[in-house]
């Protein structure tokens, strides 16, 4: 017996497990069966045990090379090291399959074990919802796209990894964009949950915005490295190309950050329920249509490695998805009615509404600009391309607009604010904006929208920094030191201070994107052993290639200097690898050398013996702001996400009663004097 | 509270808006002045990949004539290049090698004219509705929310805690303002260990 066979036993007892989910809790619920709830409860737990025993089964055949399994076979490759064997369990269709269920039930199962927090009323349906989601991908993981299927004839070697994949970024990348797309699937369980039984209560609305914070900061941190990635690997000096597949895993961040948003609202104020359901709806449906759009290859793009036919099985789930969500939606919708009213346009909640309108409008931007070879080929039967000048030109307004936004809402008190304390807070970012645009044409940035993008950012900035230090200062004067204060502020309202920090890392990433856009130096040159090129007061010094083979590929390399204000900074290497298996495809390799923010990067571009050498040299100013930033945005989610402590809690709840609208203001940790 | 200061208090709230105007009144005469009156000087390599990355190179995946190492790309810009000097437009470039490659291998970003000006006017005008949408619902929530001879918003500011400096508050002696004031402090000491020390202190 292989241990594919294990495998496949493994999904068939998952999928049985998952349907017995989903009709034990449901009709554990109708009939209000405790027992049969709990029922539903362990057999979910066994289809996350069947789950990671077919996982393991699979990254067992890898190490162990049974070149019989298809799969393995056409993935890996005995010269492959360890970890890419095991990497390239979710380097295909299949096996990312696998990976997708595998995480789904995991992350049911962290459900189950905190599901005393959630209210009991909906704990059946979100199980349900769950496991039916799973029972999808494990009957397409059964029948048309088992990674466990066997061939008669086995290979002596297989074919070996996608040479883009053999690369750190694979261990880390895939594996969290997968997850990111996957978890979406809960807050959208919660949201039928709650659309079945009526209750839209303030812990499910608590616990929903939980999952989606968890499912907003993975997809955040999968999109970040998947631009790290694109940036260290694919060789064009840029990190994000509006490609049909990055604009899919951006659309469901778009509709989550929204959703974030507007739920503070409906916290706060029990407003927006309808809409708040919408995004969430939105936000998993967009996400299986990424997927789907991924594996089947309908629109055209750079990064799919895993075309397939299964597409139309996605195709049939989205349109479920999207039919069922909108019955029960129809269907719940004259029992959803705000709790409040409306007082002003000049509140947070006006401010809430424009950053919904935005993101709305970027998404639909996005997936406008997306699905429009596909309209315009069905209308009028020519395809076309829609590049980043399209998406440049649409969304970077919205986004200027998004980060004024971001610097205002803060600023602004929940139902309505005073103008003059208004004018007052507004002043002081705004001055920062005024003289960051008039010194930076000092320094010959004299490009307007360059200038428009860094003045909007030194004001969302200005009011971020300054509503810290007011927050500070109020601690300060009841005895803390300046530094305790600001942890103390961080440490008792986490949601607003750790938002706070998620703006400030946007705000520095859009700086960086700015920077490394509109100030990007290129230059090309053909060089012998001992001549140099300048670049941007940087000279680069050619002396050779080197060239070295293996057994399974074989690398090319120049070697340069670097030299910087006269001195010798580094030799550096670009080159490209070969493999045999792939011989079509070469990899690059590219040195980035990093002064400050600045990046020099280096491609080799192409070769001639060992004398000669093209290589290719960008100079991209600010770009490490964009890592920076990203991180910064995954340390104020986690910070958002942290669970609070109880009483902190208990408190918090008694405050956001929407009847004490004040003390209401107070609960996400308002500063007052 | 005496007259005095209710002047004081009003002409500061003034000095603040008349600062913030003043600093948008500079940002916009900055920016005025940067599309108006300075001349954009790019050079002729600048030129070349501002009207090379409006391009897709052909044989590639997904990427622009600015951006793709191929062969085609190169030679793509160096007749870029020599059209350039040539002193011709970029429209008209852009146009050459439409006619020359296919508009639909080619043109990175749709047309401004024709079926594909759908692509542009689309979610400009979902984004332009969703404002108009946006004004007329806040407007009918107001208008429904604002009891009948109630303040209007104007007038009100029930939002004390914002403010960080009483003294600068001019309107801030209302009773009503008063009572939220006490009811913030109180839920502060209940919530806060640090505040009921201060509260406690302060007895």
């Amino acid at each position: 017996m292989y241990f594919s066979d294990l495998g496949v036993i493994a999904l068939i007892l998952a999928l049985g497990f998952a349907l017995y989910t989903v009709v034990a809790s449901v009709l554990g619920a109708v009939r209000s069966a405790p027992q049969l709830v709990q029922s539903a409860k362990r057999s979910l737990l066994a289809v996350t045990f069947f789950l990671l025993l077919a996982s393991a089964a699979l990254v067992l055949s890898f190490l162990t090379h049974d070149f019989g399994v298809g799969y393995v076979a056409q993935h890996s490759s005995r010269a492959m090291p360890w970890y890419f064997t095991t990497a390239a369990f979710y380097g295909g269709q299949e096996g990312s399959l696998l990976y997708w269920a595998l995480m789904l039930s995991i992350f049911s199962a962290i459900f189950v074990f905190t599901s005393k927090r959630a209210p009991a009323a909906l704990v059946p349906y979100v199980m349900a919802t769950l496991m039916a989601t799973e029972a999808f991908f494990v009957i397409v993981l059964t029948s048309v796209s088992n990674p466990f299927a066997r061939s008669p004839i086995i290979p002596a070697d297989g074919a070996g990894l996608n040479p883009l994949l053999m690369d750190p970024g694979m261990l880390v990348h895939p594996p969290m964009l997968l997850m990111g797309y996957m978890s979406f699937a809960l807050p959208y369980a919660f949201a039928v949950a709650a659309m079945i039984t009526g209750n839209l209560s303030s812990e499910w609305l608590r616990s929903i915005r939980r999952w989606t914070l968890a499912a907003w900061t993975i997809q955040t941190t999968g999109l970040i490295l998947g631009a790290w990635w694109a940036y260290h690997v694919l060789g064009w000096g840029g990190y994000w190309g509006w490609d049909p597949v990055e604009n899919a895993a951006l659309l469901p961040w778009l509709t989550a950050t929204a959703f974030l948003h507007s739920t503070m609202v409906q916290e706060r104020r029990g407003m927006l329920k309808v809409w708040n359901l919408f995004l969430i709806i939105a936000s998993f449906a967009l996400s299986i249509f990424g997927t789907f759009e991924v594996r089947s290859g309908v629109i055209s793009s750079v990064h799919s490695f895993a075309y397939s036919d299964i597409g139309e099985y996605y195709l049939v789930f989205l349109v479920i998805v999207i039919v069922f969500s909108s019955a029960l939606f129809l269907w719940r919708l004259p029992q959803l009615r705000p709790e409040q009213e409306f007082d002003s346009v000049i509140s947070r909640e006006g401010v809430f509404l424009l950053n919904n309108l935005l993101l709305i409008g970027m998404t639909f931007a996005t997936l406008w600009g997306t699905l429009f070879p596909l309209i315009s080929a069905f209308v009028r039967g020519q395809t076309m391309t829609v590049g980043p000048p399209f998406y440049n030109q649409v969304v970077s307004p919205l986004i200027a607009v998004l980060i004024v936004a971001m610097g205002v809402g803060p600023l602004l008190a929940w139902r309505r604010t005073s103008r003059s304390a208004l004018w007052r807070n507004l002043s002081v970012p705004a001055i920062l904006a005024a003289l960051c645009a008039v010194v930076l044409p000092i320094f010959g940035v004299i490009d307007i929208a360059a200038n428009i993008g860094f003045s909007v950012c030194a004001f969302s900035a200005g009011a971020i920094l300054y509503e810290l230090w007011r927050g500070a200062r109020v601690r300060h004067s009841h005895g803390e030191p300046y530094l305790v204060a600001l942890y103390m502020l961080f440490n008792r309202y986490r949601q607003r201070y750790g938002g706070y920090l998620v703006h400030l890392g946007l705000v520095l990433l859009i700086v960086g994107v700015i920077g490394s856009h509109y100030f990007q130096q290129q230059r090309d040159a053909v060089l012998k052993p001992g001549q140099d090129t300048n670049i941007a007061g940087y000279r680069l010094t050619y002396l050779g290639n080197i060239d070295t083979k293996e057994s399974d590929k074989e690398t090319i390399t120049a070697q340069l200097q670097v030299w910087s204000n006269g001195q010798l900074q580094s030799y550096i290497y670009p080159g490209r690898i070969t493999y045999h298996n792939y011989g079509d495809q070469p990899a690059s390799l590219i040195p980035i050398n990093t002064f400050g923010f600045t990046d020099l990067y280096v491609v080799l571009t192409d070769w001639n013996g060992a004398a000669q050498a093209t290589i290719r040299i960008f100079v991209n100013p600010l770009v490490s702001l964009v890592w920076y930033g990203g991180v910064l945005m995954l340390i104020g989610g986690v910070i958002c996400w942290w669970p609070e402590r109880r009483r902190t809690l208990a408190a918090a709840r008694s405050a956001a009663k929407p009847d004490v609208a004040v003390g209401a203001g107070i609960a996400d940790g308002g500063v007052v004097v | 509270m005496s007259d005095e200061r209710i002047v004081k208090g009003s002409w500061r709230q003034r000095r603040s808006l008349f600062v913030l105007l003043a600093a948008l009144a500079l940002l916009a005469a900055v920016w005025f002045w940067l599309a108006f009156a300075v001349p954009r000087q790019q050079t002729l390599d600048q030129h070349v990949k501002n009207v090379a990355s409006q391009l897709r190179c052909p044989v590639c995946q997904g990427e622009s004539v600015a951006d793709s190492p191929a062969l085609l790309a190169q030679q793509m810009r160096q007749v870029i290049r020599e059209q350039l000097q040539a002193g011709r437009s970029d429209q008209d470039i852009v146009q050459y090698f439409a006619s020359r490659y296919g508009e639909q291998n080619v043109v990175w970003s749709p047309p401004r004219q024709g079926f594909t000006l759908l692509a542009w006017i689309v979610p400009i005008a979902l984004v332009a509705g969703g404002v108009v949408f946006l004004f007329f619902v806040l407007r009918d929530w107001q208008a429904s929310s604002v009891p009948v001879g109630a303040p209007g918003p104007a007038a009100v500011s029930t939002k004390p805690h914002r403010q960080n400096d009483h003294e600068e508050e001019g309107t801030s002696e209302d009773s009503a303002l008063e009572y939220y004031r006490a009811q913030i402090e109180h839920e502060l000491a209940a919530d806060d260990p640090l505040f009921r020390r201060y509260e406690t202190e302060a007895k």
